[in-house]
């Protein structure tokens, strides 16, 4: 099993993509996802705080930490399914914290590698708290950075006969259906 | 008032039995924790309802439901005393069908259609062909298109039922990192959900059955690495 942050790092490190930092010029922020960071270190013997940070600033000029961070981060609000459940004002109330944390960092966009914390930030804490910040997955930021090496006409003739053989084994047909 | 009777060794929410003698109270779980005060929550006081074997009055209170599971309070408690790995059992032992929200049926029809949110198989590869139509066609990307069921592939990759129910586009992302990597990877026709609400909702038995089936399909389709969608 391979984590969002390892596959991304090793991309980076080993060259297989190429990814510009110009494009993200305005100051950034991390969020540490309580899943990825305290209870991972407990569950797994590692957290993954350092991998992020080394993302990030690959595809970004201006880095600015939010404190407290790392193990000591507080959680976004919508973890262990808050995000699902019935207690919005709960919800909304807990991430004041968060939300405080970020706007304290003076960050005009915030990378959140967390499906949830990433609605509660952006869905929710943006337009509750008044926050002037956009917020983006690692995996959003890195391919919103990506120098992208063009296929050659070999590999995109490959890749077609591939798609073909699977689009015809799984009944696939695009023309003949309306979405 | 019936007085109470402790009894220690039957509490089904003793998972480490030092838990009393060690707390303190001195609160530093309720100090760094920013549900404290809702409702009355204090972790300190799910501890003591714990220690004193007021099992049911915890597993009936909203405190294991309004906590978020952050497990700061038990990264900081000087005494190591397991509050997270508490306040999820409590969330373990509330009847099924009392679970809040939707996350214990998003577990059911995981369990009964292979995702959260109960999306066809015929649905989700249209879905697939048509957001890699676009890739291939409209967007810069020629040659893509979302491989399924690729045997052999060298990254088996899960999705958050969310985005193809609501936010399809954002699946992208990833997409173009495996193109520009030129990545050989694959996801699953059917138990692709990577989401798993079994965490969440307590269910370690529901948990465990989904997992294995996704190490089922990793293993019939011989992918060498799985990755989560987040």
């Amino acid at each position: 099993m391979i984590s969002v942050h390892d596959l991304l790092k090793e991309y980076i490190e080993t060259g297989r993509i190429k990814v510009d930092k110009s494009i993200h010029e305005e100051l950034t922020t991390i969020h540490d996802p309580c899943n990825y960071g305290r209870k991972s270190d407990k569950a797994f013997g590692h957290a993954f705080y350092e991998e992020p940070r080394w993302v990030t600033q690959q595809c970004c000029e201006n880095f600015v930490e939010m404190h407290p961070n790392r193990a000591n981060n507080f959680c976004c609000g919508a973890g262990g399914g808050a995000w699902a459940m019935p207690y919005e004002a709960e919800r909304i109330y807990y991430g004041r914290v968060k939300a405080k944390q970020i706007m304290d960092t003076g960050a005009k966009m915030v990378i959140a590698p967390c499906h949830n914390c990433r609605d509660q930030i952006m869905k929710s804490l943006t337009k509750e708290f008044g926050m002037d910040i956009e917020t983006k997955y690692l995996w959003e930021l890195v391919c919103d950075s990506l120098v992208v090496e063009p296929w050659t006409e070999e590999e995109i003739k490959k890749a077609n006969e591939l798609r073909d053989a699977q689009y015809e084994r799984d009944d696939i047909d695009l023309e003949d259906q309306e979405w | 008032m019936e007085p109470i009777t402790i009894n220690r060794t039957e509490s089904k929410l003793r998972v480490a039995p030092e838990w009393a003698d060690v707390c303190f109270t001195c609160g530093t779980c309720a100090g760094g924790c920013p549900v404290s005060g809702v409702d009355g929550m204090d972790p300190r006081k799910a501890v003591r309802m714990a220690a004193l074997g007021l099992d049911q009055e915890l597993i009936d209170s909203r405190f294991p439901w309004i906590c978020t599971l952050c497990g700061r309070c038990e990264y900081a408690c000087p005494q190591g005393v397991e509050i997270l790995k508490m306040m999820r059992r409590a969330r373990t032992l509330r009847e099924r069908d009392k679970v809040p929200g939707p996350i214990h049926k998003g577990v059911a029809m995981c369990l009964e259609r292979g995702n959260n949110l109960g999306i066809p198989k015929d649905d989700f590869l249209f879905l697939l062909a048509d957001l890699s139509k676009e890739m291939d066609e409209d967007e810069g990307f020629p040659g893509f298109y979302a491989p399924v069921d690729k045997k052999g592939a060298n990254i088996m990759v899960t999705v958050n039922s969310k985005e193809p129910f609501g936010e399809p586009d954002d699946m992208k992302f990833w997409w173009k990192i495996f193109y520009a990597a030129r990545e050989d990877w694959t996801t699953t026709s059917t138990e692709w959900e990577g989401v798993n609400w079994g965490l969440f909702s307590g269910d370690d038995e529901s948990m465990r059955e989904i997992t294995g089936r996704i190490v089922k399909h990793m293993e019939e389709l011989e992918c060498k690495r799985l990755l989560l969608p987040e």
